[in-house]
This record gives structure tokens, sequence and C-alpha cells, in this order.
């Protein structure tokens, strides 16, 4: 049960800090800035795919603090660069699963 | 795994699961209502701000008995997660959990002295109405495995399948407990909108993270013990998926329904418990249940 304790707990933090760094960036009473942001979308997409397909305590608690650090930010942003980083990591999952 | 490590661990894992999974439950609501909502870490932020806050105590509460059931109630379901995901020992046990829960949510209405407390402490008494349906799923549950050991429950299901699919009714039944103890609940008559927050109203500070605690453990709890005795063996991810699941549920369920006066809360439980009793029941004696 320690990985689990740790991935959680990596979670929990990278989705803290994506908040705190999300304010910092956004500080608007309201969401202003609506784009796909590409950067985000490729540390979401390398953190889930890490937290899902790298197979090793270390750097799937890595993966999850990275996709909680994008899952985490301020209400409006980052949700589609989420959905694109978990749709990614699935699709790579069961590739591996597959052909593996 | 050395055994006190194994219930810190499992302590931790219940805490921030139960704290990200009410924030989920919170912003599913939201979206259901056009709001953006929090975000999901909002309830754990939430909860570990109480820790630094100034705790005060109002003049007319009974000190020690203010103080020591906030204790009690982090006791009783850390009690909870070791009789359930650590040691997988009675359903007994966590029904006196439960029971005990009741009584906690109860002394801790009265012992602050607030008219607001006083209501709720009252309300806690009625809502002592959903006990009765847990206690009859639990004996369903006994009926149909010849158990009450969790350990021994799942290797039955491990065996006949998943009991919600032979038992449905009862699973009914405990998910209106489960209904019942989210936030925002129709039935949540102890913590409704005209108490402000029922009997939590008059703990501050750490006092009231510690009850943020218990509740983000016990919402955990409550989902672990219903998807384990009704289905069957899961993994870590079965867990997670139906945890996300039940959330997403009661959270459309809460934010599209009113609270219930105590009344009708009580009259609707006690209905839907009736009904899926004696149907489990008809279901059992007359062989539709093998």
């Amino acid at each position: 049960m320690l990985d689990y304790m740790i991935y959680i707990l990596a979670f929990a933090i990278g989705s803290i800090l994506g908040l705190l760094y999300s304010y910092k960036q956004h500080g608007e009473p309201f969401v202003a800035d609506t784009d796909f942001n590409m950067v985000m979308a490729a540390v979401a997409i390398f953190g889930w795919c890490l937290a899902f397909d790298s197979g090793n305590v270390i750097l799937a608690a890595i993966g999850f603090l990275l996709a909680g650090f994008v899952m985490g930010e301020r209400p409006g942003y980052g949700r589609k660069e989420t959905a694109v980083g978990l749709i990614i990591a699935i699709i790579l999952y069961f590739l591996l699963k597959w052909t593996v | 795994m050395n055994l006190m490590a194994e219930i810190l661990i499992q302590v931790v894992i219940a805490f921030l699961a139960g704290s990200l999974l009410l924030g989920l439950h919170r912003k599913v609501m939201a979206r259901v209502q056009k709001r953006p909502g929090p975000p999901i870490v909002q309830h754990l932020i939430h909860s570990l701000k109480f820790f630094f806050k100034e705790t005060a105590i109002p003049k007319t509460v009974s000190k020690v008995f203010y103080v020591g059931i906030v204790f009690i109630l982090a006791l009783v379901w850390i009690v909870g997660v070791i009789a359930g995901p650590v040691a997988h020992d009675s359903l007994l046990i966590l029904f006196g959990v439960y029971a005990v829960y009741k009584i906690v949510e109860h002394n801790s209405g009265s012992s602050s002295g607030s008219p607001y407390g006083k209501l709720s402490c009252v309300r806690a008494v009625l809502s002592a109405a959903t006990e009765l349906p847990l206690f009859a799923a639990i004996v369903l549950v006994y009926l149909m495995t010849g158990t009450m050991n969790i350990g021994e429950i799942i290797t039955y299901q491990s065996v006949h399948g998943p009991l919600a699919f032979s038992i449905p009714l009862a699973a009914v039944m405990f998910f209106m407990l489960i209904i019942t103890k989210s936030p925002y609940s129709p039935f949540a008559i102890t913590k409704d909108k005209a108490l402000i927050s029922g009997f939590e109203t008059e703990h501050f500070g750490f006092l009231r993270g510690f009850m943020l605690f218990s509740e983000s453990i016990a919402w955990y709890v409550m989902l672990w013990v219903f998807l384990t005795i009704f289905f069957g063996p899961l993994n870590a991810v079965g867990y997670l998926i139906g945890m996300i699941v039940i959330t997403f549920i009661t959270g459309f369920i809460n934010a599209t329904t009113p609270i219930f006066s105590p009344n009708h809360s009580v009259m609707t439980q006690i209905t839907i418990g009736a009904i899926c009793f004696f149907g489990t029941l008809l279901m059992i004696f007359t062989g539709v249940v093998a």
C-alpha cells in the first residue's frame, strides 16, 4: 500500500502547486484565457504517461505530481490539457499491453 | 508489513482519497448547477487550513466534552479504517463505528451550547433512521454468505460473483446510507442549510480541522465497505473507478434534489429500507436468489 500512498500524496502536492502557480499566472476574477496551452498539454501527457505506463514507483510518483500540477490548475484552466494527456496515456497503456 | 505502519499508511490514504473525492463531489454538484466550482483539491486545502487557524472556544460550551468529542470522532473513523481496509474484520464493528458516529454527531451538537448545534443534536436522533437500512443490509449479506467477516465475504464473492447482482436491493439500501452521508444530501437533516454547518457550527480552528479530517476518512471508509461487500474482490484501479463513479452519482443526486424536512427524510429512508429488505427476503426464500 506504500506505493499507493506515495502516488496519492504526489498527486495532492502536484495539485496544490498547480493551483498556486495558476493563480500567479491568472489573477483575473474570471477565466480570461481559454486557449489550449501547449506547454501544459506536454506536461500533462508526460505526467499521465509516466504515471500509467512507467511501471516504476518513483517515475509514476513524478508522473502523478506532473499530472496533478496540470489538473489542479485554477478552475477553467488545464481541463483540455488533462483530457488530452489522459487519453494519450490510456491509449499508450493498451498499446503496450497488447504489443509487449 | 508492520501493523502500525499499515494502519498509518491506510489512514493517510483514506484522508487524502476521501478529501479529493469530496472535492470532486463539490465540483460535480457545481457543474450540474452551471457554476465553475472550486478546484478538486480545495476540500483538502480547506481541511489543512483549519489546523493553522485560531481555535476560539465559546463561553457556553461544556469544555471537556466539546474538545473530547472531536478526538472521539477522529478515533471512531480511524477504527473504521482498521476494521475495514486494514484488517478485513467483521461488518458488525463497522456497524458499531457508524452507531457511535451518530452519538458523536448528537453530542457534538449538544456540547456547544449553540441553538444551531442543539437543533442539529435533536435531528441527529431522528437521523438514526439510516441505521435501520444499514443493519438490514448487513443482515441480508449475512443470510446470503453465512458470515459477517469482510475477508470471508470477499472470498464468497470470488466464488459466487458479486453480491450486487444476487441481492441488488440490499445494495440499494447500503447506497442510500452513502447518499445520506454525502454532503448536501436530501437526507442530511443534521447539517441542512437551516442549521448553517449543523453540529460543526461552533467548532473552530484545529477542532474543525479534525472534524473535516474525520469526514474525509468516513467518506472513504463507507465507499470502501460498499464496494467490497457488494462488488467482490477489486484491485486498486477497481476501487478508484468505483469510488469516482459513486461520488459522481451522489453529486448528481444531491445537486438536483432539495434537502428534505426531518419527517420526510425519515419516512423516505424507512420506506425504501422496508421495501428493499422485504423484497430481498422474498427473493431469498422464494429461491430467486440461489
